[in-house]
């Protein structure tokens, strides 16, 4: 291939000063390493949830490109530096927060998607879970098509994780999501890789009208980790609420775009990511609220509080607001530094050193994530891992 | 005897940021067992002494020590301080998401204790604690302060004064902004803590209502820095009935 | 209210817009277009020393070798082959204003110059196209030490060797294309320097006027505050308008010594059909101050981030700055602070309005260094959108190398409520005027960190700006 084999992800919906080093990531090509390209088989599908198997990941985005007119149209002038970029990943079949690269990966690699399909009105009660056991030396590409028809609910929960603490290994994952009409899909995703995994978790979703994406994630494991996220909200009242929880110490690296894209009428955008960075972390966090022409009536909050607990760490935080449109309300808010004076006298006063107050807080930013997770079981796991963090 | 003393305050002067001082020179000596109440108006330094003797650093002691059980603790950290028995009950606790009242309590008195806590006996006695003070139950699991209104806010904090059960406890304006029942039960919660025979109190207020049922041994009265007059448990009532105008 | 009325049917948009004719015989115009003769030239007519003329043809190089940024707003129509990168009115640099040529001076009178030296000013400078037609210091500030000149003087003077000390070092060509640009074509601009412990009491302010068409306005400005030292400065610029692209790519670079508060007050009004792509930027040592006060308010594009380093331990910097994105506009203006010395802190403030159809956005970089222990940084912008056929956008960064820093990041985006417009309204004001009103207090914050002057002005400006001329 003459193509640049090191994947361009996480591009800015907007481009800016170029010395920031922050406009897109770089997945190296040697990082990723595929045995498998298939993800693995779910347990138990609950009543009402159909599954295809094996489909090839271009004709599994078969839906968003039926609904194409819906999901993918765009207002504002491509071209200019400044412009509408959102036309950049035009090929996608839906657009996804790392971007077109990743599907490429997927299918020149020809991995293979499962299509999980909601049936019209069903609130379907269990959760479709979908446990990655990731042993150290192992490489998948897995994706997934959730589909969730008018007026019907889901719950899907990704569970990666590594019995070796130590393991290293690739992981990356690929999940696209069509909330019809009145649907409303719950993601749940909890990264307890070995910490030596390079992982990559990509999602793009569409809402229809008064349709809902709620998306749960905890990044807590592995070595190099990118998220990206971008929720086309293009129904009228249609609803984007987002938790994210993350622990990057040692080397980790963490890297995350998300984008909230309001093109209907009265939407609604959540993003909240609360995390902390130890050791020689880095982390770099783009988040956009994109009030596109039209979209009057909507409302977009995008929230960040960041623990820094070593001297070394790097914390890059690009907090976007793109609008065209007079009737909205869009706010961003980031609170970045150490465990606060206060709150530090606050937990003395009662006989709490400084070393166990940070082990404190550490635990409640993280639990108040993982607190959020519907599946008890999973729930205790995450619990489990984050006290034996600090 | 000094080593009679539970807390003894030598010419103690504090400033902010090298300002002029908002502490001029205070004395005080607290027997355990013992309930002072410190009074005054407005801006007369009353939590500037809580929070001094608690050790909190945005104060500067310029002049003075603190003395807790015959141990110079003027330079100790707040945690030390807890840990050698003291407490202090926030006006304005802060909010801690992510962890509930239980588990902090629970983390605090493993802190204090350094012995592992005992999860059944634990929450009997805090259940037991938080009927006293007339908490729902759900409040144990709720993070901390999160949400909760300036009542629940101070009970929880004699909540936290029960279950950890200090030698010495500051109440930093525990009654402002309840109600007439919150106070009530606020104060049960004291008289509660003051059933243990020597554990000491000192309760800044600048108003009286949460004394009325409360046994007090002196009153001090606080103005712009100075403790001005000392007197027994009646000068409550007289301030009551005739306010701070005689002392300034 | 009836004063705001009155100011209102007062203000008219000629007071800009009135345009001299600048003939032949008076004029003296470079040909359009950038080569390597035309960079001689301009060499040439300054009589510069030679290291100058060196780092001119150095930097013509990195201009060409440079890449147009990848980022912000569209600049494609501006072609470089159709901009005059001097022009000159064929007289020198007076000190009296009765010596500058009349047609000049009518201008300066219009818009207001001499009157504002005679009442608020320490001093002024006037640039006319590419060089400065008039600059005066009063004598008492002149007795204290400080020095007020064009630049071009200043490089063969007494301080010739502190300007190439200083001389694009804070903004170094290789910075950005059009800071290269700046480096070959610069001419006219003022030079500073207050001495140690100097504390000047009333502003100094240059005033640039571009009066050419299809021509370009590189000025320099260079200050220096010295220890202890203490400085307003202030610089008001205007065009008429012209259906041709004209181009700002001017140059600030300031020193704040140690102990030393210097104060830069912009109020920008260029044409709306001005290409501003702008430099700024200062250095400011051990618990040093600089302040920033901007407004912008006219050209078609702007590229403006005054930028501070932040290098002596306890430096301070606040930015304050407004932004009024109008019919055909596209401002992307903002700030940029780099933290390297310890307890350093800053703030910057930004309020941004777009209406029919201009596009305004707030761009940012707030770095924290390792070094910068108990740095603490606060940002905070509103924007305020009045219709639906513009577009205001927020692209602050943030890139944060301690834990012993606080950062704390605000932004706001929303539009004029119903409620508050109907709760001025049933007071009797009328619709327009209500928006006018709050349109005017979004924007208080930075008005009353002007000279009043400046305030009336820039309130002026809204005004024009809201009741849609």
């Amino acid at each position: 291939m003459s193509r640049d084999l090191n994947m361009k992800v996480n591009v800015l919906p907007v481009y800016t000063y170029n010395f920031l080093k922050v406009n897109d990531s770089t997945i190296d090509a040697e990082d990723i390493n595929i045995d498998s390209l298939v993800g693995p088989e779910v347990k138990e599908l609950p009543d009402g949830v159909s599954l295809r198997s094996g489909i090839s990941f271009d004709e599994a985005g078969e839906i968003f490109r039926a609904n194409k007119e819906k999901i993918l149209f765009t207002t504002g002038v491509p071209g200019d530096p400044n412009g509408d970029t959102s036309f950049r990943d035009e090929e996608q079949a839906v657009r996804t927060g790392m971007g077109i690269d990743v599907d490429k990966l997927f299918i020149e690699a020809g991995a293979k998607a499962d299509i999980y399909t909601v049936d019209e009105g069903k609130k379907v009660e269990k959760p479709v879970i979908l446990r990655f056991d990731m042993e150290n030396g192992k490489g998948m590409l897995a994706s997934q098509v959730i589909h969730a028809r008018k007026d019907s609910e889901v719950t899907v929960i990704m569970d990666y994780s590594s019995q070796d603490k130590e393991a290293a290994g690739f992981l990356g994952v690929s999940t696209r999501i069509l909330a019809e009409e009145g649907a409303r899909v719950n993601l749940v995703k909890t990264q307890l890789l070995g910490n030596q995994y390079i992982h990559f978790d990509d999602i793009g979703g569409a809402c229809f009208e008064n349709g809902a994406i709620r998306l749960i994630t905890l990044e807590l494991g592995a070595l190099k980790a990118w998220n990206g996220c971008y929720i086309n909200l293009v129904g009228k009242q249609s609803d984007f609420t987002s938790d994210t929880g993350y622990y990057c110490a040692g080397e980790d690296n963490l890297d995350i775009n998300f984008v909230a894209d309001h093109r209907g009428k009265k939407t609604n955008a959540l993003m909240q990511f609360k995390g902390v960075l130890m050791g020689n972390a880095q982390k770099t966090l783009r988040f956009t609220i994109d009030f596109k022409n039209g979209s009057s009536g909507s409302v977009g909050d995008e929230q960040e509080d960041t623990l820094l607990l070593s001297e070394d760490v790097v914390n890059r935080t690009m907090p976007i607001i793109l609008c065209q449109e007079e009737d909205v309300d869009g706010r961003h808010g980031a609170t970045i530094g150490q465990l606060g004076e206060d709150v530090l006298f606050y937990m003395q006063t009662r006989g709490i050193d400084e070393e166990e107050a940070k082990r404190i807080m550490i635990k409640a930013r993280l639990d108040s994530v993982a607190r959020l997770i519907p599946d008890e079981e999973l729930k205790q796991r995450v619990q489990y891992f984050i006290q034996n963090i600090a | 005897m000094s080593d009679q003393y539970l807390l003894q305050v030598k010419d103690l002067s504090v400033s902010i940021d090298n300002e002029l001082p908002i502490l001029n020179k205070i004395n005080l000596d607290i027997k355990p067992g013992e309930t002072h109440v410190l009074m005054g108006p407005n801006g007369a330094g009353k939590s500037t002494l809580g929070y001094t003797l608690m050790g909190n650093p945005h104060y500067n002691v310029t002049e003075g020590n603190i003395i807790f059980e015959g141990l110079d603790i003027t330079e100790a950290s707040a945690d030390k301080r807890a840990k050698a028995g003291m407490f202090l009950s926030f006006q304005n606790p802060y909010e801690v998401p992510g962890i509930s009242l239980s588990s902090f309590i629970r983390n605090a008195y493993h802190a204090q204790t350094g012995a592992p806590v005992k999860l059944l006996a634990f929450q009997k006695s805090l259940k037991a604690a938080m009927e006293i003070l007339s908490m729902d139950e759900s409040y144990a699991d709720r993070d901390l302060n999160v949400g909760f209104s300036g009542g629940e806010k101070k009970k929880a904090e004699i909540l936290q004064l029960l279950m950890l059960n200090p030698k010495f406890a500051i109440l930093d304006e525990t009654d402002s902004g309840l109600d007439v029942d919150a106070v009530r039960t606020v104060s049960k919660g004291i008289e509660e803590y003051q059933k243990k025979k020597d554990g000491a109190l000192l309760i800044i207020t600048h108003s009286t209502k949460i004394l009325e049922s409360l046994h007090v041994d002196y009153t001090h009265v606080l103005v712009k820095g100075n403790i001005v007059h000392t007197g027994d448990g009646s000068l409550v009532d007289e301030i009551n009935a005739n306010g701070f105008e005689r002392f300034i | 209210m009836s004063d705001n009325k009155q100011v209102v049917a007062d203000i008219d948009r000629s007071l800009y817009d009135f345009k001299d004719v600048e003939t032949e015989a008076e004029f003296y115009r470079m040909e359009e277009g950038l080569t390597e003769e035309t960079v001689l030239k301009v060499s040439e007519e300054k009589n510069d020393p030679e290291w100058m003329r060196d780092f001119r043809l150095k930097c013509l190089k990195l201009y060409e070798e440079i890449k147009m940024p990848n980022w912000g707003p569209s600049i494609e129509g501006l072609d470089m082959d159709r901009i005059s990168s001097y022009v000159r009115h064929k007289s020198d640099m007076k000190g009296k204003w009765e010596d500058v040529p009349e047609d000049i001076k009518n201008t300066f009178e219009k818009l207001g110059i001499p009157q504002a030296e005679r009442e608020s000013l320490a001093g002024v400078g006037a640039q006319y196209d590419s060089e400065l037609v008039y600059h005066n210091v009063k004598d008492e500030v002149a007795a204290q030490g400080v020095i007020y000149t064009d630049l071009e003087s200043a490089l063969h003077g007494e301080y010739a060797d502190m300007i190439k000390e200083h001389f694009m070092k804070l903004v170094p060509p290789t910075d950005h294309k059009f800071a290269a640009l700046h480096g070959a074509v610069w001419s006219g601009g003022s030079f500073v320097y207050v001495p140690k412990g100097v504390k000047v009491d009333i502003p100094l302010q240059s005033y640039f006027r571009l009066n050419a068409a299809g021509a370009g306005q590189f000025e320099h400005t260079l200050i220096i505050v010295d220890e202890g030292a203490d400085l307003h400065f202030i610089e008001g610029c205007s065009a008429p308008k012209y259906n041709v692209a004209n181009l700002h790519a001017g140059c600030v670079e300031l020193f704040v010594g140690k102990g030393a508060r210097l104060r830069y007050s912009t109020i920008e009004n260029w044409s709306k059909n001005m290409y501003n792509l702008n430099t700024k930027r200062a250095v400011v040592e051990e618990g040093g101050i600089m302040e920033w006060v901007s407004g912008s308010f006219g050209s078609h594009t702007s590229y403006l981030y005054p930028m501070t380093i932040l290098k002596g331990n306890n430096s301070k910097m606040e930015f304050t700055g407004i932004t009024f994105a109008g019919k055909g506009q596209n401002l992307d203006t903002g700030a940029k602070v780099v933290h390297i010395g310890e307890g350093t802190s800053s703030s910057i403030s930004t309020k941004s309005i777009s209406k029919d159809g201009g596009i305004g956005t707030y761009r940012s970089s707030v770095t924290i260094q390792k070094t910068a222990k108990k740095a603490k940084a606060s940002v905070s912008c509103d924007s305020l959108m009045l219709d639906s056929i513009s577009r205001a956008d927020t692209i602050p960064a943030m890139d944060i190398r301690t834990n012993d820093a606080d950062v704390g990041h605000e932004a706001k985006i929303g539009r004029i409520s119903d409620d508050a417009i109907f709760y001025l309204m049933s007071r009797g004001i009328s619709e327009e005027d209500a928006r006018a009103m709050i349109v005017s207090g979004f924007a208080n914050p930075v008005s009353k960190e002007l000279p009043l002057e400046y305030a009336v002005e820039m309130n002026n400006l809204i005004k024009l700006e809201m009741s849609g001329h």
